[in-house]
């Protein structure tokens, strides 16, 4: 039992983290209905510089901070060159462009950086309780809480906020929304820009774990892609739970389903990807969306 | 004077099938077992063209169904002395089989959902080439043994290879036209232009995507099993994830509607990386990258797409039709 309630707490930590990039990728999906191949990449490029700031002697916070900065900016750079000019055109031409970002910016951090893997500096102290054989470390405490934090925050902000309202509206109705005087371009900016900074976020929470290295992320995306279609594209909320739900069924799949090893884990969330397109294609929170013929 | 440009692909066609047949007499053994290996690239990018550029549907897995085919036919000729023609057809037939396994659930959906479901796909067959190691070997992978050639083929083995890959390109091409310009082509152009419009007119957007999944899939088990045939040799290191985006890469830089572009992708992916990573191995990433990129903004039609529009203004500036007034050109 005690093992049990382990597995579960270590899914709830790593799914979180899968959560918050699910975060990231739906934040985009509902404002531009794209799905960014490159957040996991472009987050991993943000969190080597805040890395080598660190190594330059910089305070952990500067760095972060910087990282936070910048992450705003590299999402805002990227949506206006890359994206930007091609709003207009169909799905895949827009797939293809994200699978181009995730590809140059693995490469920038492999050449800038190389592949060597990094020991990223630890912003939550290493301490652990051990109550009734069960172990809760301060990381996993600290990344539920930074994801519960995060999940509150963000619904407040688009709940209650002139902002949130006039980025929901740039996103539920392109054209209609410019004639009550919402600037769309400036939503559509702001939301890259906040999707790159939860993108690092998950980036930081996930590097003390796996080390930093270029292609750190590309397993996460994975999951955070199952953990995104099982939560719902469209929903944030969706999209923590989702994570969470990932993280656990990993864990404990990994655990008692012995015959999975630790090469067919990566099954784990494309089964559950092919499991939601099947019985619950919106899935657990989204919307089905109606179209009027 | 306008005839002109309409003799020109046929006499292009002409020309490239003779270079292509001819070749083995001038190439040098090694270039001409790099040139099959691209003519197996050239076959999986054919198929993503098919689905990318005719059915608006991005696959990240065609390396994987690439490993697929491979795999299939280095087990079926290395265990059971399976002849290599029968063996190639079954090595498309699984793929396919896989390939509507996994694409179903995807495709009944109008949106993306096929690219997330290949990109685990692609991430997941490496790791399943390790795991069953006692069917395929695990990380030592597969030998084959040198076949014996028939008595009248008086070359070496590598020109045999050779022809064999430019057979199966041969045919799938032959394929692709055949799917392009009867009505299943106008249905999946009708589905990627506008969907609601398509099934309003009865075109089952289910079934038509499925499809152009499959044939997509099945060119690339059969480039596959090619591949296998021409390097004598398969294991997981040779199908890595990153395949199936280099396959993608190929498709786009060539141009997605095009079939000459699949060759022109398929030669950019098999020699770009050799000597780019004689001076970076980041290279490589960067510039596949950056092409992805701009070619989107830039060049949706890929380096076919320039040649064709520059020749047609070449065309126009040497002998402006009488009728260019009546008839503009269709939008790019």
């Amino acid at each position: 039992m005690a093992l049990l309630i382990q597995h579960v707490i270590e899914g709830i930590t790593t799914g979180g983290i899968y959560g918050s990039l699910a975060l990231a990728l739906v934040l985009i999906y509902r404002s531009t209905g794209i799905i960014n191949f490159g957040q996991g990449e472009m987050a991993t490029f943000v969190t080597f510089v805040a890395w080598q700031l660190h190594e330059w002697g910089f305070h952990p916070a500067l760095a972060l901070s910087a990282g936070v900065l910048l992450a705003a900016v590299l999402g805002v750079v990227v949506f206006r060159v890359a994206v930007r000019p091609l709003m207009g055109a169909s799905g895949e031409t827009i797939v293809v462009v994200t699978i181009g970002l995730m590809l140059a910016f693995q490469a920038a951090s492999l050449w800038i950086w190389g592949a060597d893997q990094r020991l990223f500096f630890q912003i939550i102290p290493n301490r652990s309780w051990t109550v009734a054989g069960i172990t809760v470390t301060l990381h996993a405490v600290g990344v539920g809480v930074a994801v519960v934090a995060l999940a509150v925050l963000l619904s407040a902000f688009f709940r209650f906020t002139r902002l949130g309202l006039a980025m929901r509206a740039a996103a539920a109705e392109r054209e209609k929304s410019p004639l009550v005087g919402i600037r769309v371009e400036t939503m559509l900016l702001l939301g890259w820009g906040l999707a790159s900074v939860i993108g690092f976020m998950a980036a930081v929470l996930v590097a003390p774990k796996l080390f930093l290295s270029p292609t750190m992320m590309v397993p996460l995306l994975l999951y955070s892609l199952a953990a995104a279609t099982l939560g719902g594209w469209d929903s944030p909320l969706g999209a923590v739970v989702g994570g969470i739900v990932v993280g656990v069924t990993e864990s404990l799949g990994a655990t008692y389903l012995s015959f999975l090893g630790a090469e067919l884990r990566l099954a784990i969330p494309i089964v559950i990807t092919l499991a939601v397109l099947l019985v619950r294609p919106a899935g657990l929170f989204g919307k089905t969306t109606v179209v009027r013929a | 004077m306008s005839r002109l440009p309409r003799v020109l692909p046929w006499l292009a066609t002409g020309l490239a099938v003779a270079a292509a047949v001819a070749a083995p007499l001038i190439v040098p053994g090694f270039l001409l077992f790099q040139i099959s290996v691209m003519l197996t690239y050239a076959i999986a990018v054919l198929g993503l063209n098919l689905l990318l550029g005719h059915a608006g549907q991005v696959s990240l897995a065609q390396g994987a169904f690439f490993a697929c085919g491979a795999y299939v036919f280095a087990i079926l000729v290395s265990r059971f002395g399976v002849p290599p023609a029968a063996a190639l057809l079954c090595a498309a037939v699984v793929t396919v089989a896989l390939g509507v396994a996994v694409g179903l659930p995807a495709l009944r959906l109008p949106g993306l959902q096929l690219a997330i479901v290949t990109f685990g796909l692609a991430a997941l067959v490496p790791q399943i080439l390790i795991k069953f190691d006692h069917v395929t070997g695990g990380e030592a992978g597969i030998r084959l043994r040198r076949p014996v050639l028939p008595g009248w083929f008086a070359a070496p083995l590598e020109t045999w290879n050779y022809y064999w890959c430019l057979a199966g390109l041969a045919l799938c091409i032959v394929i692709t036209l055949r799917v392009l310009f009867g009505d299943s082509g106008r249905s999946l152009r009708a589905l990627r232009d506008n969907p609601l419009v398509a099934e309003t007119l009865g075109i089952d957007l289910t079934r038509v995507r499925l499809s152009a999944f499959a044939v997509s899939a099945a060119f690339a088990g059969l480039a596959g099993g090619l591949f296998a045939m021409v390097n004598g040799f398969v294991n997981p290191s040779s199908f890595e994830a990153t395949k199936s985006i280099e396959i993608l890469i190929g498709a786009i830089v060539g141009g997605v509607t095009s079939i000459p572009g699949a060759v022109i992708g398929a030669i950019f992916i098999v020699f770009m990386p050799d000597w780019t990573s004689q001076i970076d191995i980041s290279l490589a990433g960067l510039l596949y990258g950056l092409c992805l990129i701009l070619t989107m903004l830039f060049a949706r039609n890929g380096v076919t797409g320039v040649v064709r529009s520059l020749a047609d203004r070449v065309v126009r500036m040497a002998a402006p039709p009488p009728d260019a007034r009546q008839n503009p050109a269709p939008p790019a």
